[in-house]
C-alpha cells in the first residue's frame, strides 16, 4: 500500500513531535530566547490613536487638512455651556467672569479662549466707534444690565456661539494649540539669536497635539468648572475634543476590562471541559506569548498602535486558543486511552511522549492549514488603502504564524515539562462519555437526515442573505454612549440647543494678494453664509456659519453709525481695505481666525451637529459645487474640517474593509481547494465558511445594528473561526473517510477527536465574548454579541451543515474518490 | 514717532519726589537742603561710574526722564511678516508733538494704494487714568471717526507691537528688579524685570510679565521680551538700529517677533526714515480738521 502525501507529512509530525519531546530544554530556551527578545522590544511600541493615523501620511484629504491647520489653528473647539435662568443678571456674569479667567490661566495648550467677558463688540455712534469686549466697562445697574443684553442678543455673530437664541444657554469657547511645542522654552533669552533665523520655514514638521495633550485639556476644563457647577449654573461640556477623549478612553477601559474578564471565563470553562490546570495554563500562555510577541515585533518594524489594530489580542486569543485546544484535546485524549489500555503497564513519561507524537500527528497539519489559510486571507488586507487595516492585515496575519509555531513548539515542550497524570476520576469519565454520547448524536443526525438539514440551513440562508442586504454602513461614536452618559447629553443638548457642536471648514483661495477686499467676492462669500445656513437635511443641518463677511458687515454697519442698513458689503474696494485696516487697528485679533494675513485665502466655518460619518461626503461636494457655482471657476475651493476629516475616514475605512474582506474570500477559496487538493470540496466548504458569515450579516441588517468601523472587525475573527472549524472538518473528515470509505463512520470519528476540539473552542469563545455585552459602549455590545453569534454559527454549520453537504454528496457520487487523501 | 521710552511716568514721579522732600521738611530745614542738594547731584550723575549702583526702579526712571525729542517728523516703513514669510509693507508719515506732558502724534498712510490717505490722530496722555483719544479718517468713507477704546494690548496696525509698547506706562504699577547684566550689540545693559503689580495693568498691557535689556550708557531699551497673559505667547523686541540724531538716541530700526514655544508666529520690522526733530509743527496739524484735509 503506498502512502499519500497527508500520511507522510503526518508522519513527519509524529517524527516531528519525538524530537521536541527529547530536546524539550532546548526548545522551551530557544522559544523564550525569542520571545524575550521580541518583548524587549515592547517599551519602543507606539500608540497612535489619531484620526491622522487613519491616512496615509501624502494622502491629499489629510495635506488639504494640514494647510488649513495651519494657516487657522484647530477647528475642533471645546464647548462649555452653561444654562442659566437670568445670564445678564450682575451675579451670573461675576461668576462666569471668575469662570473665564480661571481657565484662561489654568488651561494647558491654550489658544484662545472667548466668551461673553471678552466677545468682541464693536459698535458705533454719532461720530465715534466704539471698539472694545461685550464687558468691558462693568454694568453698575439694572439699566447697565439691561443694555448689554440688548447689544449681546442682537449681535448676530454671538447668536448659537455665545448666545442661544432664547438667551438662556451662554458658551465659553475654548479654542486649543493645534501643535505641541507651545510650550515656552527653558532658555527665553536664546530665543534672540533663534530670531535673526527669521520666520521658521518648517512648520509643517510641527507635531499636532497628542491624545495625551487633548485629554488633559478636557479634564482640566471639567475639574476646574466642576467647582462652579450649581442649581443656576449649569454646565455641559461638548465639542468633539471632548467626545474623542471620553470615547477614547471608555474604549480603552473597557477593552482591557472586558479582555481580562473574557480571559479569567476562558479559564474557567477551559478548567470545566479539561479539569485540568494544565489544560487551562498551557492554551493561555501559548497565546500570551503569542501576543506579545507579536506586539513586540510590531514594536520592532515601528508599527504603532492604532485604533483598528485593538481587535488584535481579541483575535490573537480566538485563534490561538483553538489551535492549542484542538492540540490538547487529541493529547489528553489519547493519553487517558492508552492509560486504559495499558492498565499501569507502562511508564506514565512513555505514554506522554507518545501522546505528544500522536497528537501532533494528527492535529499538526490541520493546524498549519488552518493558520496558513487564516493568515492569507487576512494578508489580503495589506494592500488596503487606509493605513491602519493594512497594518492590521500585515500584523494579524504575521501573529497567526507566530502563534503557529508556538502552538506546534512551544506547546509539545511545555507538555513534555509537565507532570501529567491521566485522570481516573468518575466524574471525568462520566462527563467524557456524556459529549461523546452527544457527538455521535449530532454525527449521526446530520449524516442520516441531510435534507432536513439542508432545507433548514438554506432557509436560514435566505433569511440571512435578506437581512444582510438591509445592513447599512454607518458611523456614529457618539451614539455608542448611552444615552444618560454626560458626554452624550451633553453633545444632544448642544446640537438641540445650540445648533450643532462641530464644525465643517471651507477654504476659498482666490490666489491673489488682497484677492478679498474684492466687493464681488465678498457678496458672494456673503451669499454663500445666507445660503449654507439653510442646509437642512434632517440629521445633517447647518446651525450657523461664519466667515470673514460677517466681520466686515460687522465694522461697516459700526462705522455708519449702527444703522442696520449698513449691515452689509460696501461695494467699493477701497473701502473695504480701510475698513479692514481700521479692523486690524482696532485691537482684535479675529481676523486671523478668517483670513490669511495676505487677504487672499479666506475660512468658511458650518458649524453643525457631528452626524453619521457616511454623510459626510455628499455633503463635503456638496457644499464645494455651491462655493464654485458662487464665486466662479477662478478660486480654489477645499472642503475640510477634524470632523469631516473623521467622517470621510471612517466611511473609507469601511469601505476599504469590506472590499479587503471580498478579497480574503477569493484567497481563502484558492487556498481550500489547494490544501484539500479538490476543486469541488474546496469550493463546497466555502459553503459552512461563509454561511456564518451571511447570518451575522443578516442578524445586523435585521436588528438595525450599524456596519461601523468596530463591527466590521468582527469579520477578521469570524473569518479566522469559520475557517479554523471548517478545514479541521474537512481534513478530519477525509481522513476518516480514507481510512473507513464509510460516511456515516467518518463524520463520527471527525466529531469525537477535532470536533470535541471544536466544541470545546466555541463554548470558551463564544462566552468570553458575550462577556462584552455588558459593556456600556453600544459598539462593545454589538462587538461580543456579534463575535459570540458567529462563533457558535461556526460551529453548528461544521456539525450539521457540512456532515449533511458531504452526505448529499457522497449519494450522488459527486466526490471524487480520497484515497489519495 | 515711537516712543522708545518704554517705560514712563515723569509727572508722577516727580509728584513722588516732592512729596518725599516735604515729609522730611519738619526734621530740619537744613537737613532738607543737604539731601535735595544730594538728590539734584545724583540726578545729574548719568554717567555709567555712578550708574553701577542704581536700583532697577532708578534705571526705569532715568529711562523714563531720558530726552527723546520734539516737534518730529518721520517716515515709517512697516513689514509685516506672517508665519509662512509672506511679507506686508506699510508706508507711514508721521508727525509728534509734545504739549506740556501729553504727547500728539499724527499718522498718514502713504502705502499701499488701497488704503493711502487713511489717518490717525492720537493724544497720548501723561496722566496714566486718562484713555488716550484717538480719531481716525477713512478716505472712502470720508468721515472721521473718534474710536473710543480702553485697551492698549491690542495691535499696533496689525503689527506684532501693541499700543502698550507705544505708549508711556505707570512706573508705580510694576515692581521691577535687575536680573543681571548682559552685553548687547558690544554695549552692557541691565536686564531688568518688570512685573505688573495688578491685575488692571495686565489686562491692560496684555503682559503678564517683561524682561527689558536697558543700555548702561545711555539708557535707552535695546531689547524686551514679554510675556503674553493670552495665549501663552512671547514676544521678542529688539532694536537693531539705534543713532544719535540732534543729540538724541533715536530708533532707527525695530522688530517685534511672536513665538510661541519655538515657532515664530508673526513678526513686524519698522524702519525710520527721514527723522527731523524741532520742525515747525503747529498745535493745528494735530487736529480732526488736519486728518481729513490730509497731507
Amino acid at each position: 500500500m503506498t502512502t499519500t502525501m497527508r500520511q507522510r507529512i503526518e508522519s513527519g509530525f509524529v517524527q516531528f513531535g519525538q524530537l521536541i519531546y527529547r530536546n524539550h530544554w532546548k526548545t522551551l530556551f530557544l522559544v523564550l530566547a525569542l520571545v524575550a527578545a521580541l518583548v524587549s522590544q515592547l517599551p519602543r511600541l507606539t500608540m497612535d490613536t489619531s484620526t491622522e493615523g487613519f491616512l496615509h501620511e501624502n494622502d491629499p484629504t489629510l495635506l488639504a487638512y494640514e494647510k488649513f491647520r495651519e494657516q487657522f489653528g484647530r477647528d475642533e473647539l471645546v464647548l462649555l455651556t452653561i444654562t442659566a435662568p437670568d445670564i445678564f443678571a450682575s451675579e451670573f456674569l461675576q461668576k462666569l467672569r471668575r469662570l473665564h479667567y480661571e481657565l484662561r490661566d489654568k488651561l494647558p495648550y491654550l489658544d484662545d479662549i472667548t466668551s461673553l467677558i471678552n466677545a468682541r463688540n464693536t459698535r458705533g455712534a454719532e461720530g465715534e466707534l466704539i471698539v472694545e469686549d461685550l464687558l468691558e466697562n462693568w454694568p453698575q445697574d439694572r439699566a447697565g444690565l439691561d443694555a448689554i443684553r440688548a447689544r449681546a442678543m442682537a449681535n448676530p455673530t454671538y447668536r448659537n456661539m455665545l448666545l442661544s437664541e432664547d438667551g438662556t444657554i451662554t458658551t465659553i469657547v475654548i479654542k486649543t494649540d493645534a501643535y505641541t511645542g507651545g510650550a515656552q522654552t527653558e532658555d527665553v533669552l536664546a530665543g534672540f539669536e533663534e530670531e535673526n533665523l527669521a520666520v521658521s520655514p518648517a512648520t509643517s514638521e510641527r507635531i499636532p497635539l497628542t491624545d495625551a495633550q487633548n485629554s488633559e485639556v478636557v479634564h482640566a476644563a471639567r475639574q476646574i468648572s466642576r467647582a462652579y457647577e450649581g442649581e443656576n449654573f449649569k454646565i455641559h461640556l461638548a465639542g468633539s475634543p471632548v467626545v474623542s477623549d471620553v470615547l477614547k478612553r471608555a474604549m480603552q477601559q473597557n477593552m482591557k476590562k472586558f479582555m481580562l474578564m473574557a480571559l479569567i471565563a476562558i479559564a474557567v470553562i477551559l478548567f470545566v471541559l479539561f479539569r485540568r490546570l494544565s489544560g487551562v495554563i498551557l492554551p493561555l500562555l501559548t497565546v500570551a506569548l503569542s501576543l506579545l510577541s507579536t506586539l513586540g515585533l510590531m514594536a520592532l518594524l515601528g508599527i504603532p498602535f492604532k485604533l483598528p489594530t485593538q481587535i488584535l489580542p481579541s483575535f490573537l486569543l480566538a485563534v490561538g486558543v483553538g489551535a492549542s485546544v484542538h492540540l490538547l484535546a487529541v493529547f489528553f485524549r489519547h493519553l487517558q486511552e492508552s492509560h486504559k489500555h495499558s492498565n499501569g503497564g507502562r511508564e506514565p513519561s512513555e505514554m506522554k511522549a507518545e501522546a505528544i507524537s500522536y497528537a501532533l500527528g494528527h492535529s499538526g497539519l490541520a493546524i498549519v492549514m488552518t493558520s496558513l489559510t487564516t493568515a492569507a486571507g487576512l494578508a489580503s488586507f495589506a494592500g488596503a488603502e487606509v493605513a491602519p487595516i493594512s497594518d492590521l492585515g500585515k500584523i494579524a496575519a504575521v501573529g497567526i504564524m507566530i502563534s503557529l509555531v508556538f502552538t506546534l513548539v512551544l506547546l509539545p515542550a511545555l507538555l513534555s515539562i509537565t507532570p501529567l497524570k491521566a485522570k481516573t476520576s468518575a466524574t471525568a469519565q462520566r462527563g467524557h462519555e456524556r459529549m461523546d454520547r452527544l457527538l455521535r448524536a449530532t454525527a449521526d443526525f446530520s449524516t442520516t437526515r441531510p435534507k432536513l438539514v439542508l432545507t433548514v440551513s438554506a432557509l436560514l440562508l435566505v433569511l440571512g442573505l435578506i437581512g444582510a442586504m438591509q445592513a447599512r454602513f454607518s458611523h456614529k461614536p457618539f451614539e455608542w454612549f448611552p444615552e444618560d452618559a454626560p458626554v452624550r447629553q451633553a453633545t444632544d443638548f448642544v446640537n438641540e440647543r445650540m445648533r450643532g457642536a462641530s464644525s465643517v471648514e471651507v477654504v476659498v483661495d482666490s490666489g491673489e494678494t488682497n484677492g478679498f477686499y474684492d466687493p464681488q467676492r465678498m457678496k458672494g462669500l456673503e451669499a454663500l453664509n445666507r445660503e449654507v445656513e439653510t442646509i437642512d437635511r434632517g440629521e445633517l443641518f447647518v446651525g450657523k456659519t461664519l466667515s470673514l463677511a460677517d466681520i466686515l458687515k460687522e465694522i461697516n454697519k459700526a462705522l455708519n453709525e449702527n444703522r442696520d442698513e449698513y449691515y452689509a458689503i460696501p461695494d467699493n474696494r477701497e473701502l473695504i481695505a480701510q475698513e479692514f485696516l481700521l479692523f486690524e487697528n482696532s485691537g482684535s485679533d479675529d481676523l486671523e481666525d478668517f483670513v490669511d494675513s495676505q487677504f487672499s485665502k479666506v475660512r468658511f466655518t458650518a458649524k453643525m451637529p457631528w452626524v453619521d460619518g457616511i454623510l459626510y461626503n455628499d455633503f463635503m461636494n456638496d457644499l464645494e459645487a455651491r462655493f464654485k457655482r458662487t464665486l466662479g471657476g477662478r478660486v480654489d475651493v477645499t472642503v475640510t474640517g477634524m470632523a469631516a476629516l473623521l467622517g470621510r475616514t471612517m466611511h473609507a475605512t469601511i469601505i476599504s474593509m469590506s472590499e479587503s474582506y471580498l478579497w480574503a474570500v477569493v484567497i481563502i477559496t484558492g487556498m481550500m481547494i489547494l490544501l484539500i487538493g479538490d476543486v469541488r470540496i474546496g469550493l463546497v466548504s466555502m459553503i459552512p465558511n461563509l454561511t456564518p458569515i451571511i447570518l451575522t450579516l443578516g442578524i445586523m441588517g435585521w436588528f438595525g445594528m450599524p456596519l461601523d468601523l468596530f463591527t466590521m472587525l468582527i469579520g477578521s475573527i469570524a473569518i479566522g473561526l469559520a475557517v479554523d472549524d471548517t478545514i479541521h472538518f474537512m481534513h478530519n473528515y477525509r481522513r476518516y473517510h480514507h481510512t473507513t470509505g464509510d460516511v456515516q463512520e467518518a463524520v463520527r470519528q471527525t466529531l469525537l477527536t477535532t470536533g470535541r476540539a471544536m466544541f470545546v473552542t466555541t463554548v470558551v469563545l463564544s462566552v468570553g465574548f458575550f462577556l462584552y455585552m455588558f459593556a456600556n459602549l453600544s459598539n462593545l455590545v454589538n462587538f461580543g454579541l456579534l463575535t459570540g453569534f458567529t462563533i457558535i454559527m461556526a460551529l453548528l454549520a461544521d456539525f450539521f451543515l457540512a456532515p449533511a453537504l458531504m452526505a448529499t454528496l457522497h449519494k450522488a457520487h459527486m466526490i471524487s474518490d480520497d484515497s489519495d487523501y | 514717532m515711537i516712543n522708545y521710552r518704554t517705560f514712563s511716568t515723569a509727572k508722577h514721579a516727580r509728584e513722588h519726589e516732592v512729596k518725599r522732600i516735604e515729609s522730611l521738611a519738619p526734621i530740619s530745614v537744613l537737613s532738607g537742603f543737604i539731601f535735595l542738594v544730594v538728590v539734584l547731584f545724583i540726578a545729574s550723575q548719568a554717567s555709567p561710574a555712578a550708574a553701577e549702583n542704581l536700583t532697577a526702579r532708578e534705571i526705569m526712571q532715568k529711562v523714563d526722564d531720558r530726552d527723546d525729542g520734539d516737534n518730529r517728523s518721520a517716515e515709517m516703513t512697516m513689514t509685516l511678516i506672517d508665519k509662512n514669510g509672506s511679507k506686508r509693507i506699510r508706508k507711514i508719515r508721521s508727525f509728534d508733538k509734545d504739549k506740556g506732558e501729553d504727547k500728539m502724534r499724527i499718522m498718514f498712510f502713504l502705502a499701499p494704494a488701497d488704503v493711502k490717505d487713511t489717518a490717525f490722530l492720537t493724544y497720548d496722555y501723561d496722566a496714566y487714568e486718562k484713555d488716550d483719544d484717538q480719531w481716525l479718517y477713512l478716505p472712502a468713507l470720508r468721515k472721521s471717526k473718534r474710536i473710543a477704546s480702553s485697551d492698549k494690548s491690542g495691535s499696533f496696525m496689525g503689527s506684532d507691537f501693541n499700543y502698550a509698547d507705544m505708549t508711556r506706562k505707570n512706573l508705580d504699577a510694576y515692581d521691577f528688579s535687575i536680573v543681571k547684566e548682559q552685553e548687547v550689540r558690544g554695549h552692557n545693559t541691565w536686564i531688568i524685570e518688570a512685573l505688573p503689580k495688578t491685575m488692571e495693568e495686565k489686562e491692560e498691557t496684555g503682559y503678564k510679565k517683561s524682561l527689558v535689556f536697558v543700555r548702561q550708557d545711555n539708557f535707552v531699551v535695546v531689547r524686551a521680551v514679554h510675556w503674553t497673559l493670552e495665549g501663552n505667547r512671547l514676544k521678542y523686541q529688539d532694536v537693531p538700529g539705534l543713532e544719535q540724531i540732534d543729540g538724541i538716541w533715536t530708533i532707527t530700526h525695530m522688530t517685534m517677533t511672536t513665538k510661541k514655544g519655538k515657532a515664530t508666529l508673526h513678526r513686524t520690522e519698522l524702519d525710520f526714515s527721514n527723522i527731523q526733530y524741532n520742525q515747525a509743527l503747529d498745535e493745528q496739524m494735530f487736529t480732526v480738521r488736519q486728518l481729513e484735509k490730509g497731507l
